[in-house]
């Protein structure tokens, strides 16, 4: 005879009506999962469509084609020619270029978030990233390429570290709650970026004394380009940075003790406790690992094609917050994520001034309306759930009676 | 007086209470208009202070003990500070009158949404996207107020837009039990989305109307000459005294209803609320839309009271702000008003010191968010949430 | 007892996905009888009354109170009915005050708009003379006892003109003393013409109160029959459908050395209040102690100090020869002691790992599972298939997530995960929680057999016949101290008696 409690469901509270429903959402989940986030796209990219067409009276169609292309992903479509220069070769340069610094503050969101944290500081932390970079970058002369770009790479990496522990420690020690400490701490590193950099800044440019700018990254410091002509911002071998800490994302989650305590206190810190695992110190580590994937965005961005850091550039960076969208499209797996910056970075190059053409949208709209899609992906992917009302919906019509839940 | 006397704290705690208000005198006696100019007096005081606060520590109290600690080490560090300045300056940074008048002006936003915020949470569901709604409120206030040609019209049009808003993040987190910080972060991308989309598809060119109707002053003739309150309160905004409003009528609401007695137990325990027929679902429903409500009245207040345009992001943080003076006020109206004018204050003060400093001015802008930071970090107590917030509610 | 039927539920079905919890039952109340809603966990007897009391809507089958059919769907709909629910867990909000829990969504108002608290009080203490249920209308709920909670409930069903009570397990969390207070209530009650409906799974009870008792089974009534006459075993028969084993076989113990060893230890709760005070105690290898006690008197403080979850404000632990004050929860799992928490979903397992993850939760640091840092996730999978055929639990697959699991399998993959890691020193806090009675039944063999191979067991329950039928020796916790120590073979009634703080006895030293 079965006992009392459906297996899945919350403990007492009759969530019966939830447990099947919730059984085939996990069916799907591990069916590689990608059956959410797609739905979840392509609703957000309805609405997106709504608005144009509500806003402008223009066909979306016509709009996100424009998207695309200027995107650059048309260069990977086999049937499409170039010509010779190949934009769409340019344009894709320019996305891989945004994928970058995108993946890693999406992995930044989604290591937190595997141990129950959420890191809206990503921002904060890649200011941080740069902001050392740059001084690291510009400060040293005479330095071999490689040991300046390490070092720069690694200061800024630790410092993102630190300053994302800031917020783990706070968590670990007193309970703060890290949705409040993080956006204080991204909002006071853009106020330090800010005073460092602006005009009589003790970092500002040497030699421009009426520009709030940094100074110059030093050659030896900058990244290869090898991709594309380093004068119009080639793609740079921060790519396979990227790449690789994408995997060492995976391979810190999956393959290590440290990955484990960090899953398991993500999805039962009692349970962690019970089993010997110190859930302060997972805390502050997993906000830690957070800052330092973030901060090294910050790097790879300056040290690849930046090269200074501009007071302007640092007010209007939000590219630590489409991390959150990112992770949470990517259901902060390593794929996941990698997949979801992809579309993303795809956004926001193809609806930039240079390459979306005004007479089919006005570029200025269009980043907002990226904004608004992001904010659609985000609420959909919150509620998971909107598939199983959906579901349910469903159910209802076909059963024709009142179902539970 | 009997009953504020016999409600004063006692022993170790009323010994650190004391050490926390030496350690506020420390750095008072040394701005005008006392102005005292030797460096020996902050450092007495200050220590007396920190002693007390140890006093207390050792007695057990630790939380408040470690705070007068606190102030104590800053009141000194800060009247050290001073001495440092000139008396010129500090005269024209510290001028209490005009700093209290701007404090209400920083703060009006923050109690707004804070208030809502309280409603929301105490009905069991998170709020993060406070600052969505005020943002929301900012800007169909303005537009409102273009389209009507007053400012009621566009107070009216914002705190409709803060509640449709409110009304998705309710939905969201209600209805399909969605994670609720999640779903407050997407209300937060939103508001920028649609407020900047329809600012720049409307307003880019020419920018807002400089000629927008603004929210009028209340002008109270009789004060003006009063010392010291005449030139704080004489002339403050109209919001600003609908907002001070708004705190006690949210205490009554609160805690002196019936209406407040079943939000609160639908925040506490929804199951026994549900058991006694309170509907759950619509409770919070009301409060959610409630909380956009208001925080856009705050955010309308911003855009057409106090700074006469829309910036895109103006809100710039505020509304986390005003959550973190929600959980530092332990959801109580009166608390998270008192958290908020704090905040205001350290807006107000940043706003002067620049004086000192061009470039250094910039860093005092961070003084509101750092201050949050501390303060969410826990100096005054651990404040105990309402038990089921945060729990998406399953009916049966 | 007068004879019109003032409730008829007929021919009630209710569905959830994979469960029929009702299956056609037919249910009838007397006016001003109490009668008795018999069966195991999961025979559907809350369901039925949910049902009654509007929170679940029937799938079939009609309800009429007072000969007229009532359409039941709300709380509301089932209060304006006159039918009071009085749950097993107590739906009173801690930070309000009894007054305000009992006139919640009814409240009495001054000028329209007002909460009139006078009123409010007034009606309270009314209410609460006439029937003799003695509450306070200013405390705080989460100040006053269990007890004294339980007449709250009773009297906001009552502020609302119920007729029809339905009590859920309303001694579960009673000491007998009270238990015995609320049975006095209830006469009252039924004296005054009110009607009870009681839910519970305890047959002596049962036969003490009720006038007629109905048995659940599996979702259907068995049976419907007086009270008087009725035993015991028959009870028991219908409600399991077969002959129950009451007791577990099991040779008498032979003891060794002291494995455990606790020094007056204090612990402090997260209120500040003192929850053990001063226990001192040892556990022999080779031997089940057994510590009864009503919940809440110091048991969770107990065993989460010994754990390590919890620090102690002064005493010690010594297990495995060495001394341990204020360890950590990894410490003490080095250290040689294993532990079977109460909650096994939410402390036991991660539901969201596998259940290969799940039994490497302790040793996921150690050889060979990781080395340096580095996790061999083949090698859990291994060792996990090993232990879930060793331990027959069924469901899963080393890489089945453990949420899938019945609550029976799930706790044998815990008691897996424990034993397998040869622990010296056994803790079992209420490891039959919730199970059913196969599930039970394996559970005590293998203490037992545990036992037997010269562990050193320590078995906390709320249930006193687990206590009775395992332990070699039995102590009672009453306030945090240990006030008396019995020999297996003790009646129910002598332990009953320490357990509420009477006749205190020698505690062991």
């Amino acid at each position: 005879m079965s006992d009392i409690e459906p297996a899945g469901a919350p403990t007492g509270e009759g969530g019966e009506g939830r447990a099947s429903a919730a059984a085939r959402l996990a069916v799907l989940h591990r069916a590689g999962g990608i059956v959410t986030p797609l739905i979840t796209v392509l609703v957000a990219f309805l609405v997106g469509g709504l608005v144009v067409v509500g806003t402008t009276g223009k066909n979306p169609l016509t709009t996100y084609r424009a998207i695309f292309d200027g995107s650059g992903l048309n260069w990977l479509l086999p049937w499409e020619t170039c010509s010779d220069p190949c934009t769409a070769a340019l344009n894709f340069q320019q996305t891989l270029i945004i994928w970058i610094p995108l993946v890693l503050t999406g992995l930044a969101v989604a290591f937190a978030f595997r141990c129950g944290l959420f890191n809206i500081g990503g921002q904060g932390q890649y200011l941080v990233g740069a902001i050392m970079a740059v001084w690291v970058g510009s400060s040293f002369q005479g330095l071999t390429p490689v040991l300046h770009i390490l070092l720069a790479v690694v200061a800024a990496s630790v410092s993102g570290a630190l300053y994302g522990g800031i917020a783990g420690l706070l968590k670990a020690t007193v309970g703060a709650h890290e949705v409040i400490t993080t956006i204080m701490l991204n909002w006071i590193a853009v106020w330090v970026g800010i005073f460092l950099f602006g005009l009589g800044g003790p970092l500002q440019n040497d030699a421009q004394p009426w520009v709030p700018v940094s100074n110059d990254v030093a050659e030896s410091a900058k990244l290869n380009v090898f991709w594309g002509d380093p004068i119009l911002q080639g793609l740079h071998i921060g790519l396979f940075v990227a790449l690789g800490f994408l995997v060492v994302f995976w391979v810190m989650l999956n393959r290590t003790t440290l990955g484990y305590e960090v899953r398991a206190v993500g999805f039962n810190p009692e349970a962690a406790r019970y089993g010997g695992i110190s859930v302060s110190r997972n805390y502050f580590l997993a906000m830690a690992i957070a800052g330092l994937f973030a901060g090294l965005a910050g790097s790879l961005d300056i040290l690849g094609w930046q090269y200074r850091l501009n007071v302007n550039d640092i007010q209007v960076s939000t590219i630590g917050f489409t991390g959150i969208a990112v992770a949470l499209l990517g259901r902060n797996t390593a794929i996941g994520t990698g997949l979801a910056a992809m579309l993303f970075a795809a956004l926001v190059t193809g609806t930039s001034t240079r390459n979306l053409d005004p007479e089919i949208f006005r570029p200025e709209l269009a980043s907002n309306l990226t904004l608004l899609i992001q904010g659609l992906v985000v609420l959909f992917v919150g509620a998971d759930v909107l598939i199983l009302y959906i579901w349910s919906l469903r159910r209802k019509a076909r059963l024709g009676r009142a179902a539970p839940g | 007086m009997e009953i504020f006397l016999a409600r004063l704290p006692r022993g170790a705690r009323g010994v650190a209470w004391l050490g926390v208000l030496l350690g506020i005198v420390a750095a008072w006696v040394m701005t005008p208009p006392v102005m005292l100019r030797s460096p020996v007096v902050p450092m007495v005081v200050g220590a007396v202070a920190v002693s007390l606060g140890v006093f207390a520590f050792t007695r057990g109290v630790r939380r408040l003990g470690a705070g007068a600690a606190v102030f104590g080490l800053l009141g000194a560090g800060l009247g050290l500070l001073t001495t440092q300045s000139g008396e010129a300056h500090l005269e024209s940074v510290v001028v209490w009158s005009a700093l209290f008048a701007a404090m209400l002006r920083y703060a009006t936003p923050l109690i707004f949404a804070s208030i809502g915020g309280m409603f929301s949470e105490r009905s069991g569901v998170v709020n993060i996207g406070l600052e969505g709604m005020m943002l929301m409120g900012c800007f169909f206030a303005i537009w409102g107020a273009d389209r009507t040609g007053s400012w009621a019209g566009g107070v009216a049009i914002a705190a409709l837009a803060g509640g449709l808003l409110a009304l998705v993040h309710a939905f969201f987190a209600i209805h399909l039990r969605a994670d609720q910080i999640v779903g407050g972060t997407a209300v937060n991308f939103l508001a920028l989305g649609i407020t900047g989309y329809l600012f720049i598809d409307i307003y880019k060119d020419t920018g807002t109307p400089s000629d927008i109707a603004r929210i009028p002053d209340v002008h109270l003739s009789f004060l003006k000459d009063w010392y010291f309150v005449g030139p704080i309160v004489g002339q403050l905004n109209l919001m600003i005294w609908v907002g001070l409003a708004t705190i006690f009528i949210a205490w009554i609401v609160m805690f002196k209803t019936p209406v407040g007695l079943r939000i609160r137990s639908v925040g506490e325990h929804p199951r026994a609320a549900e058991t006694v027929g309170i509907s759950v679902y619509k409770t919070r429903y009301a409060a959610v839309t409630l909380s956009g409500v208001l925080a856009a009245t705050g955010g309308a207040y911003l855009s057409i009271g106090f700074v006469g345009s829309f910036n895109q992001n103006m809100t710039a943080g505020r509304g986390f702000i005003a959550l973190a003076a929600l959980i530092f006020g332990k959801w109580r109206p009166f608390g998270a008003a008192a958290a908020a004018i704090l905040f205001g204050f350290s807006s107000a003060l940043a706003d002067r010191l620049p004086v000192y400093s061009e470039s250094g001015a910039v860093l005092f802008r961070s003084l509101p968010y750092a201050l949050t930071l501390i303060a969410v970090a826990g100096v005054i107590g651990r404040s105990v949430p309402p038990a089921a917030i945060g729990k998406p509610y399953v009916k049966q | 007892m007068s004879e019109p039927a003032v409730l008829e539920m007929r021919g009630i079905v209710k569905r959830f996905p994979g469960i029929l919890a009702n299956d056609n039952v037919s249910f009838d109340l007397k006016q001003g009888e109490v009668h008795a809603l018999l069966g195991e966990n999961g025979a559907g007897k809350s369901t039925l009354m949910n049902v009654l009391y509007g929170l679940y809507h029937p799938d079939e089958g009609e309800i009429r109170i007072g000969g007229k059919p009532v359409q039941i769907g709300s709380p509301r709909a089932a209060i304006e009915s006159g039918v009071g629910m009085v749950h097993q867990h107590f739906m009173l909000i801690p930070v309000m005050t009894v007054a305000e829990n009992i006139v919640l969504a009814t409240e009495p108002r001054t000028k329209g708009i007002f909460l009139d608290y006078a009123a409010a009080e007034k009606r309270v203490n009314e209410l609460s003379e006439r029937f003799g249920l003695a509450v306070g209308a200013r405390d705080l709920v989460e100040d006053i006892t269990v007890g004294m909670q339980q007449r709250v409930e009773i009297l906001k069903a009552l502020y609302r003109g119920a007729d029809i009570l339905i009590l859920d397990e309303p001694t579960a969390v009673l000491t007998p003393q009270e238990a015995k207070e609320l049975f006095e209530i209830i006469r009252s009650l039924t004296a005054q013409g009110k009607s009870i409906i009681f839910i519970s799974h305890k047959l002596k009870e049962v036969l003490e109160i009720a006038d007629r008792i109905t048995v659940l089974r599996r979702g259907v009534r068995v049976e419907t029959l007086a009270a008087e006459g009725a035993t015991e075993a028959g009870l028991a028969r219908l409600m399991v459908g077969r002959e129950v084993l009451l007791r577990v076989d099991k040779q008498p113990a032979v003891p060794g050395d002291p494995l455990l060893q606790v020094e007056s230890l204090h612990v402090v709760d997260d209120r500040g209040i003192e929850k053990v005070r001063g226990v001192s105690f040892e556990v022999r290898a080779g031997e089940i102690l057994g510590i009864a006690g009503v919940d809440g008197n110091g048991q969770t403080e107990l065993i989460d100090a010994l754990t390590g979850l919890r620090r102690s404000e002064s005493g010690h632990v010594v297990v495995g020869g060495k001394e341990h004050r204020n360890p950590t929860p990894r410490e003490m799992l080095d250290s040689g002691q294993g532990h079977i928490p109460e909650d096994r979903q939410r402390r036991g397992l991660v539901l969201d790992f596998t259940l290969a993850e799940n039994i490497a939760l302790h040793d996921y640091c150690y050889p060979p599972d990781s080395r340096w840092g580095w996790l061999y996730p083949r090698r859990l999978v291994t060792r996990a298939a090993r232990l879930l055929k060793e331990f027959d639990v069924r469901g899963g697959t080393p890489q089945t997530r453990a949420s899938s699991l019945s609550g029976g399998n799930q706790q044998k993959v815990i008691v897996a995960r424990e034993v397998s890691r040869d622990p010296r020193v056994l803790i079992a806090a209420q490891p039959t929680r919730g199970l059913d009675v196969g599930a039970i039944e394996f559970v005590h063999r293998r203490l037992v057999e545990e036992r037997n191979e010269g562990r050193a067991i320590l078995l906390v329950s709320l249930e006193l016949d687990e206590i009775l039928s395992l332990s070699d020796r039995i102590f009672v916790i009453y306030e945090g101290e240990i006030v008396a120590e019995f020999a297996p073979g003790v009646s129910e009634e002598e332990v009953g008696v320490a357990m509420t703080g009477g006749g205190r006895r020698e505690a062991a030293a």
